[in-house]
C-alpha cells in the first residue's frame, strides 16, 4: 500500500479522475440541453385518448404527450381522486399538449392513466401551426375554397392553399416592414427636420411648404401601399378550413392564420426527420410570436452576434494599446504595479455593477449629452440617451477589457528579447519594432484574449438588461433605412430571451422546451464565435511560430 | 606545460602598426570608456583604435566585458536601464554618445549580429529587406537586387534562391545565422559587430561563417567577440585581450598569440585560466 502511494499512481488516478469529472459534467450538460431543446422540434405522434372521468363522463382528448411521471397514490387519494380498483404505490400520469387554446381552459393538461379507456394514434390527425393561439389539433373535415366546399383530395389541396396564404402573408409583411416601414421612417425624419428648423428659428414659410409637400407626397405613396397591403390580406383571408376537434365539434379556421399543417401520424421516419430539420430552420430564421412563446429567435441571434462583434471591435484596440503602454513604456514603478493590480481586479467586479455604471455614465451622461448637442430636435424623446446597442457594446467592452489587457501583456512578454534587439540593431526605432515585429508576433495572444472576452460577453445578461436589451425589439439594428446601422436601437439577446421565456412567460409549459432550445442555440452561437476566433488564432500562431530557443 | 596557443604559421595578414595608425585607417576610436551597471563597473577606462577594413577580435574569459564593449559600439546598452557610460566612442570623429546623435541612424551604420540566430518570423526575402523597408524603400527592383547581393555576400544565395518567400524559420541554424548576416549587410553598414556568432552552431556551419567573415572584411570593418581562441586566431587581423573589464593587450593577432607582452595575456592563451 505504501509502495503504491510512493509510486505516484494515486496522483495519476486523482488528476485523471478530476479531468473525467469535468468532462462528464460538460458533456452531460450539453447532452441534456441538446436533447431537451431539440426534441421540441420533433414532430411527435398525436395520441387520441378515450377517457372516462371520475364523474363517469366519456371524453376524448387529442394531443402530444409532453411528459410522463409517477405520482404517489397516497397523494392523489388525499387530493380527492377515487380509484375503483386498488392501485400500487404510484400511478402514472401524462402531461398532454392539447392545443386549441381558444376552446379549452388550458392547452396543457394532466391525465391519469387510470382514466384511459382506449389509446390510439389514428391517421388523419392534423396539426395546424398557427400565427395566433398556438397549435390546433383535429381531423380535417372539409375546405372552403373561395366559397366552395371541397371534400375531395383535401390534404393536397389544403397544403397548396396554405402555401398560397403564407405567400400572400409574407408579401404583406415585406410590404409592411419594407416600403411602409421606410415611409414611416421618412415621416419621422421630416418631423424632426421641421422641429430642428423651429428650434434654430429659421423655419420660413418656404421650408414649411416644402416639408408639407414632401409629406403629402409620402402620404400619397403610403396610401397606395396601404391599399395593396389590405388587398394582400383580403386575398389571404379567402379560404377557410373546417376541422373536427376533440370535442367532436366542427371549427372553422381561417387560412390566413395558418402557417403550416402536418399529419405526424401519417409520416414516415424520413419525413419526420425532414420536418424536424424544417422546424429547426424556422426556429433560427423566424421572428418570435405570441409573447416569445412561439416562432423563432432570429432577432435574438442577430442581436447577440452583432453586439458581441461590435464589442470585439471596440475592446481590441483599447486593450492592446493599454497593454502595449503598460508593458513597453510604463516602466516598473509602484504606480504601474498599482495600475496593473487594478486592471486585474476589474475582472472580478460583478457584471451588474458594470450595467449600473453603463446606465449612469454611458446612457444618461454620455448619451444625454449627445442628444443635447446633436439631436435637440428629437427631445424630449431620447435618441442616444436611452439604452441601446452602442451602450451595451461599450459596457461589455469595459467588462472584458481586463481580459484583453492581461493576455496581451502576457503575449508581449513572451516575445524573445533577441528579436527586438535584432530589429533595433537594423536601425528600427522602438515604435517601428513594436509595429513590425512585436505586435504581429503577439497577435495570437491578443486573439486568445479576444476569445475569452467574446465567450464572457456573449453569455452576459445582467448588465445588458440595464443598458439595451429588451423583450421584443420591433426592428433590427441593421436595416435598409439610412444610415443603415442604427446603434441607438434596442435589441434582443439570446441570454435575455432565455430569462424572459423562462420566467416572464404567460404559458409555462409551452415555454419550457423553448428555454432549452434557446440555451442550446446560445451555446452553439458562442461555440461558433469561439471556433472562428480559435481558427484565426491558430493561423496566426502558425505564421508567427516562436523560435525554438 | 602544454601550450594551447593556436598554430600561427599559416596566418597571412597585412600587418598594421596599431600605434601609428593614419587618421583614414581608423574606423572607430574608443577613448576612456567607463561603463557601470548600477554600482558595478563593467568596463574600466578602455582606450583603443579599431582599424578600418580589418577584422578585430575581442577575447577574454567569461564576464570580462568583451560583449559589453561590443554593444557599446552601436549603443545596444541603451536598452539596459541601469547602465551608465562615460567616455567617448568616435565614428568619423563624431562621438556616438553625443546628444545630437540619432541612435537609429547610428545602428544603420554599425550593424550587429547576435550570438543566437534571430531571424524574424517572416519570409527569407522580408528578413533581408527589413532594414530597407524601415528606410522607406519599396521599389521592387531595388529590393530584389539588394536581396540577391546581400545573400550572395553572405554565401547563402545558392541555398535559398528558390525559396525566398518561404519562412526564414525553416532554415537550419547555420543558414539562419548567415541570413542574419545578410540582413545586417543589406543596409550597407560601415562596421559589422559579431557577438559570438558561431557559439550556437555546429562545426561545419562555423567553418562557413568563418570563411564568410574573411570575405566580409574586404567591404566592412568587422569586430568579433569570441570565446574561442582558435577562431580569433583564424579569422582576425587584430586581437584585443580583455580581463575583468580592462583592456590588457591589443595587438595584431600574430604578435598577440606568439609573443604576448603581458603576463595575463600569456596565462590566458596558454590556458592557465579562462
Amino acid at each position: 500500500m505504501k509502495l503504491w502511494f510512493k509510486s505516484g499512481s494515486p496522483w495519476v488516478w486523482m488528476t485523471a479522475g478530476a479531468v473525467s469529472v469535468s468532462l462528464i459534467s460538460v458533456i452531460g450538460l450539453l447532452l441534456l440541453i441538446a436533447s431537451r431543446g431539440l426534441s421540441y422540434f420533433w414532430p411527435a405522434d398525436i395520441h387520441q385518448f378515450d377517457i372516462v372521468t371520475q364523474s363517469g363522463a366519456n371524453k376524448t382528448i387529442i394531443g402530444e404527450i409532453y411528459e410522463k411521471e409517477q405520482v404517489p397514490t397516497q397523494q392523489l387519494v388525499e387530493s380527492g381522486v377515487l380509484f375503483k380498483e386498488a392501485q400500487g404505490e404510484t400511478v402514472e400520469r401524462f402531461l398532454i399538449k392539447t392545443g386549441n387554446r381558444e376552446y379549452v381552459d388550458l392547452d396543457f393538461q394532466w391525465l391519469l392513466t387510470t382514466y384511459i379507456k382506449q389509446e390510439s394514434t389514428p391517421t388523419g390527425l392534423a396539426v395546424f401551426e398557427r400565427s395566433k393561439n398556438g397549435n390546433f389539433y383535429g381531423y380535417l373535415d372539409s375546405i372552403v375554397q373561395d366559397g366552395k366546399v371541397i371534400t375531395d383530395n383535401k390534404n393536397e389541396l389544403l397544403i397548396e392553399l396554405i402555401d398560397r396564404a403564407v405567400e400572400l402573408n409574407d408579401k404583406a409583411l415585406d410590404l409592411q416592414n419594407g416600403e411602409i416601414g421606410a415611409i414611416n421612417y421618412e415621416f419621422e425624419r421630416l418631423r424632426l427636420k421641421q422641429r430642428k428648423h423651429e428650434l434654430d428659428g429659421d423655419l420660413t414659410d418656404q421650408i414649411k411648404l416644402d416639408i408639407t409637400a414632401q409629406r403629402d407626397a409620402l402620404q400619397a405613396e403610403y396610401l397606395t401601399y396601404e391599399k395593396q397591403l389590405f388587398e394582400y390580406r383580403n386575398l389571404a383571408k379567402r379560404d377557410t378550413v373546417i376541422v373536427k376537434d376533440m370535442r367532436g365539434e366542427l371549427v372553422t379556421l381561417p387560412l390566413n392564420y395558418i402557417l403550416d399543417v402536418i399529419f405526424p401520424n401519417d409520416m414516415s421516419t424520413i419525413e419526420k426527420v425532414g420536418q424536424f430539420g424544417k422546424q429547426i430552420g424556422k426556429f433560427i430564421v423566424d421572428d418570435p410570436r405570441e409573447a416569445n412563446t412561439e416562432g423563432g429567435v432570429f432577432p435574438a441571434i442577430f442581436g447577440t452576434v452583432f453586439m458581441v462583434m461590435l464589442m470585439a471591435v471596440i475592446v481590441t484596440p483599447f486593450g492592446v494599446i493599454a497593454a502595449v503602454y503598460l508593458h513597453e513604456y510604463a516602466g516598473n514603478g509602484a504606480i504601474t504595479k498599482i495600475i496593473r493590480i487594478s486592471v486585474i481586479n476589474l475582472a472580478g467586479v460583478p457584471s451588474i455593477v458594470y450595467g449600473v455604471f453603463g446606465l449612469g455614465f454611458f446612457v444618461y451622461m454620455f448619451g444625454g449629452s449627445i442628444d443635447q448637442l446633436f439631436y435637440p430636435e428629437a427631445l424630449p424623446g431620447p435618441t442616444f440617451g436611452t439604452p441601446g446597442m452602442l451602450w451595451s457594446a461599450l459596457t461589455l467592452a469595459i467588462l472584458t477589457l481586463p481580459v484583453v489587457i492581461v493576455s496581451t501583456e502576457e503575449g508581449l512578454s513572451r516575445i524573445p528579447g533577441s528579436l527586438r534587439q535584432g530589429s533595433l540593431a537594423l536601425g528600427a526605432t522602438k515604435a517601428e519594432t513594436l509595429w513590425r515585429i512585436v505586435i504581429p508576433m503577439a497577435s495570437p495572444a491578443i486573439m486568445t484574449g479576444l476569445i475569452l472576452a467574446v465567450a464572457r460577453a456573449a453569455g452576459e445578461v445582467a448588465p445588458l438588461m440595464l443598458v439595451g436589451v429588451v423583450k421584443m425589439a420591433p426592428t433590427l439594428p441593421l436595416d435598409g433605412n439610412f444610415p443603415f446601422v442604427h446603434l441607438d436601437r434596442k435589441f434582443m439577446h439570446l441570454g435575455f430571451h432565455i430569462y424572459d421565456v423562462g420566467f416572464q412567460s404567460p404559458n409555462v409549459e409551452a415555454a419550457r422546451p423553448l428555454v432549452y432550445a434557446t440555451s442550446f442555440l446560445l451555446v452553439s452561437v458562442i461555440v461558433a464565435l469561439n471556433i472562428t476566433a480559435i481558427g484565426i488564432r491558430n493561423h496566426l500562431r502558425e505564421k508567427y511560430k516562436a523560435l525554438d530557443h | 606545460m602544454i601550450s594551447m596557443a593556436p598554430d600561427m604559421s599559416n596566418k597571412k595578414s597585412s600587418i598594421i602598426d596599431l600605434n601609428n595608425l593614419q587618421e583614414q585607417q581608423i574606423a572607430l576610436r574608443i577613448q576612456n570608456l567607463n561603463l557601470f551597471y548600477a554600482e558595478k563597473q563593467a568596463l574600466e577606462n578602455i582606450t583603443m583604435n579599431i582599424p578600418k577594413g580589418q577584422v578585430t577580435a575581442f577575447i577574454g574569459p567569461s564576464g570580462c566585458g568583451k560583449s559589453t564593449l561590443l554593444r557599446c559600439i552601436n549603443r545596444m546598452n541603451d536598452l539596459v536601464d541601469t547602465c551608465k557610460i562615460d567616455g567617448q566612442i568616435l565614428l568619423h570623429s563624431q562621438n556616438i554618445y553625443d546628444k545630437s546623435v540619432d541612435v537609429a541612424s547610428l545602428r544603420r551604420k554599425v550593424g550587429m549580429v547576435f550570438q543566437r540566430p534571430n531571424p524574424f518570423p517572416k519570409s527569407i526575402y522580408e528578413n533581408v529587406v527589413y532594414g530597407l523597408r524601415l528606410q522607406g524603400v519599396s521599389d521592387r527592383r531595388v529590393l530584389d537586387e539588394v536581396v540577391e547581393n546581400a545573400l550572395r555576400n553572405a554565401a547563402l544565395w545558392n541555398e535559398v534562391k528558390d525559396r525566398l518567400h518561404d519562412s526564414a524559420l525553416g532554415l537550419s541554424g547555420g543558414q539562419q545565422q548567415r541570413l542574419v548576416i545578410a540582413r545586417a549587410i543589406a543596409i550597407e553598414p560601415e562596421v559589422l559587430l559579431l557577438d559570438e556568432p558561431t557559439s550556437a552552431l555546429d562545426p561545419i556551419s562555423t567553418l562557413t561563417i568563418e570563411e564568410l567573415i574573411t570575405e566580409l572584411k574586404n567591404k566592412y570593418t568587422v569586430v568579433i567577440v569570441t570565446h574561442n581562441m582558435q577562431q580569433a586566431a583564424r579569422v582576425s587581423d587584430q586581437t584585443a585581450f580583455m580581463y575583468m573589464g580592462q583592456l590588457i593587450e591589443h595587438a595584431d593577432t600574430n604578435t598577440l598569440f606568439t609573443t604576448p607582452s603581458k603576463k595575463k595575456t600569456e596565462d590566458y592563451i596558454t590556458g592557465r585560466y579562462g
